[in-house]
């Protein structure tokens, strides 16, 4: 982070430390407090039943109980909920990236009549509440006979006037002299597109995965409503359920939301850099 | 650049749109103006389905009539309520992201790798040896056979062995405090930025399950955590005098009450002089308001302590009691509120605010360098006002998310217990558990369409007056 100006001003060498110090010290005490809870939940995870109650006064647990985690595995399908959750979000992620990339080529790249008015009218629909989208597409998906099943997940989140403006602005950023010299030598506006400015766009195509593949693993309300098997369930409406039936049995409960939280936390750490550029690129919306 | 006549060009495009804008036709166009129809009607599952052919009726405005005046009104209007009252946390969290923003662009830690290097190792020598001191002084010794039957609280446990559990309990604490440190040496302020995001990136159903163990009234980190300090606030309460205690709170309330006049003033002042943007102003309202509301509370609580501490003798307590939190009337919503701050304040506005910062001009700190500001000067004169599009930016953002947020929680938490139900779990409610009432349901979907359009328009307005400037 390059913050030229926050830091400039230098006092008196000591006092310069001391605050610097006390900075840093604050810095540590929050990371404790955000981090925290996960310790808890960690420790909750590896307590016997008989023990939650009194790990929090104890601090950690008179014995380990690692099988809180296989017992997750016995009482509830987690395996198959973790399955449904990744390969629906990737499938989500993959058909968004794809339409959307293509939508925001031709949106950014090709001249056309009435484009602007297009685009507008999606950006329109970018204010418009989930909610409000949701009952219709409820009763769309119902008629059509895709309530609960896989199409049904996937195919209402497969289109995002989102993921479109976000590539658009990357694509905006490429200069176009790039595919005019292409255009110039006889390539077709495909062969722009894929050799052109889909390498160059890489960042956001990125971005968008991240994002994208993020938000459908977490998503909740659409798969509340839409799945009623058991093998379709994704991992929250699993979690869900394990809560309401098994609720009582804290260690396996904190046992498997910490096994849920483990993929999201991976992928960001290793592509966080360019999460938080497209966060930062994403707030020209609005 | 353009190539070939216009239809062709047309084809082309159409080629390269229709996946996308059928998707976008289907699922998002479309059934805008379903919803807006359905909103109209009294379409409902259970009266309109294979089994039952009555015609769906168009009930023109009755549907909003209901909600707004009507049968549904009562309910509405109080789950408008929850949801405004949920969406307290909003300006803490704002004010809370900025803090953190701060901290991180502040270069507290060397940037040369080298020097990362040596530092990192010497904070690791401090937190191994800092370790190793909270393991040897909180193990507790045996000195005979006895002292290890000795029963405590927990039937099966001896006092040895809670001495010992909590004593590795408190080495782990310290353990883990020397690796924060370390790790934020080594690695700067990409570690504390990792950090501070991580609990925004995983809300979700896992998140609301950790935290309803956090919360559990006996034996959640929450209370655990509180009990000392509830105890130490009891104390204070009954040793310090009423009249310190009042006259801090006089003391708070004249000092926010001065601050805030002279913000408004000064505020109202640039706006007058020059056009200095609508945007700065509200930021400063925005900024005042939330050190006021920080002080009044602060002042609520110095005021009645000792009266609640000569209460819970009274009542035959020696203590206040923790807070139920989920499963009380009183604590429910606080407590949905103060995990929302948890969640929220490390996430995308923090990370807004840290690019905010890298965007104000050097400049501008050095002309404050030579006209002698700092510290708080600085702040209110460069720094603030610099951010006002960013906040203005994240305060639209956060109000259009906190007006349809708060349903996965309250589902999780509190099933919609204690006042909880928020207007999109309403939602939820009318058209999938109920009566499948579809139409009534999207009434209430666009009546909090319309309070969202209304606030974008301000912010559009607003933020014009703000770029023009």
């Amino acid at each position: 982070m390059s913050s030229p100006g926050a830091s400039r001003y230098r006092g008196p060498r000591g006092r310069d430390l001391a605050l610097r110090l006390l900075g840093f010290a604050a810095l540590v005490v929050i990371a404790m407090l955000f981090v925290g809870p996960f310790v808890w939940q960690v420790i909750v995870s590896l307590s016997s039943l008989a023990d939650v109650d009194r790990v929090a006064n104890l601090g950690v647990p008179p014995s380990l109980h690692p099988q809180n985690y296989t017992r997750v595995f016995e009482t509830i399908n987690f395996a198959g909920y973790l399955y449904n959750s990744v390969f629906v979000a990737a499938f989500v992620t993959f058909l968004q990236v794809v339409t959307s990339a293509m939508a925001a080529f031709a949106f950014s790249r090709l001249q056309w009549p009435g484009r602007d008015k297009v685009f507008l009218l999606y950006l329109a629909t970018m204010m418009v509440p989930g909610v409000v989208l949701m009952v219709p597409n409820f009763a769309v998906i119902v008629s059509l006979g895709l309530f609960n099943s896989y199409a049904g997940l996937i195919i209402p989140a497969a289109f995002s006037a989102y993921g479109t403006f976000l590539l658009r602005q990357f694509m905006l950023t490429i200069p176009s002299s790039l595919d005019e010299a292409a255009l110039i030598d006889g390539a077709s506006q495909a062969r722009v597109f894929l050799d052109v400015v889909m390498p160059l766009t890489r960042p956001g195509l990125i971005v968008l995965t991240i994002f994208t593949f993020l938000g459908n693993y977490n998503s909740f309300f659409w798969p509340l409503i839409l799945v009623k098997d058991d093998h379709l369930r994704t991992l929250p409406i699993g979690l869900l359920s394990f809560d309401s039936t098994y609720g009582s049995d804290t260690p396996a409960l904190m046992a498997a939301s910490l096994m849920a939280m483990i993929p999201p936390t991976i992928l960001f750490i290793a592509l966080q850099r360019y999460l938080v550029k497209g966060i930062q690129l994403g707030a020209v919306k609005g | 650049m353009a190539i070939g006549s216009p239809r062709r060009r047309l084809l082309v495009a159409a080629a390269f749109l229709l996946p996308n804008l059928l998707g976008f036709v289907a699922f998002t166009a479309g059934p805008l103006f379903g919803s807006l129809w359905m909103s109209f009607t009294d379409l409902s599952l259970t009266k309109h389905n294979e089994y039952s052919q009555t015609p769906v009726q168009f009930v023109a405005f009755a549907n909003y009539a209901a909600i707004l005046s009507g049968a549904e009104s009562e309910r509405f209007w109080s789950y408008l309520g929850n949801t405004l009252y949920l969406m307290i946390g909003i300006p803490l969290g704002i004010a809370g992201s900025l803090g953190l923003a701060l901290l991180i662009t502040a270069k507290l830690t060397p940037t040369r790798p080298a020097s990362r290097l040596k530092l990192a190792a010497v904070a690791a020598a401090i937190g191994v040896c800092a370790t190793l001191a909270v393991w040897i002084l909180t193990s507790p010794e045996v000195v005979s056979a006895d002292d290890a039957t000795i029963t405590s609280a927990y039937a099966d446990l001896s006092a040895y062995e809670v001495a010992r559990l909590r004593g590795l309990a408190a080495t782990l604490a310290m353990a883990l405090v020397s690796g924060l440190a370390v790790a934020g040496v080594a690695f700067g302020s990409v570690f504390f930025r990792t950090a501070f995001y991580l609990p925004s990136l995983l809300a979700g159903v896992p998140m609301f399950l950790l935290w309803k163990t956090l919360y559990r009234p006996e034996g959640g980190l929450v209370n655990a955590t509180l009990r000392p300090v509830v105890d130490v606030a009891f104390e204070m309460g009954q040793i310090i005098p009423q009249v310190a205690w009042q006259g801090t709170a006089i003391g708070l309330w004249l000092a926010v009450g001065v601050v805030v006049v002279r913000g408004l003033v000064a505020g109202v002042q640039k706006l007058m002089e020059r056009d200095a943007g609508a945007a700065a102003f509200i930021a400063r309202i925005f900024m005042l308001g939330t050190l006021a509301a920080v002080a009044l509370g602060l002042g609520v609580v110095c005021w009645e302590l000792p009266a609640h501490a000569a209460a819970s003798i009274s009542d035959g307590r020696s203590g206040f009691d923790t807070p139920e939190w989920l499963v009380s009337a009183t604590w429910a919503k606080p407590a949905l509120v103060i995990m929302g701050v948890w969640l929220g304040v490390g996430g995308a506005n923090m990370l807004l605010y840290i690019a905010g910062l890298s965007n104000i001009p050097p400049e501008l700190y050095e002309a404050a360098d030579i006209d002698g500001a700092a510290g708080w000067q600085r702040f209110v004169n460069v720094t603030w006002p610099q951010l006002a599009p960013t906040t203005f930016f994240i305060v639209i953002m956060s109000t259009i998310g906190g007006l349809q947020g708060g349903f996965e929680q309250a589902l999780i938490m509190t099933g919609g217990l204690y006042d909880t139900t928020v207007l999109t779990y309403y939602i939820y409610n009318l058209a999938f558990t109920d009566q499948f009432q579809l139409g009534m349901a999207s009434a209430v979907a666009w009546v909090m369409f319309a309070m969202i359009f209304a606030m974008t328009l301000v912010n559009y307005r607003l933020g014009n007056g703000m770029t023009n400037e």
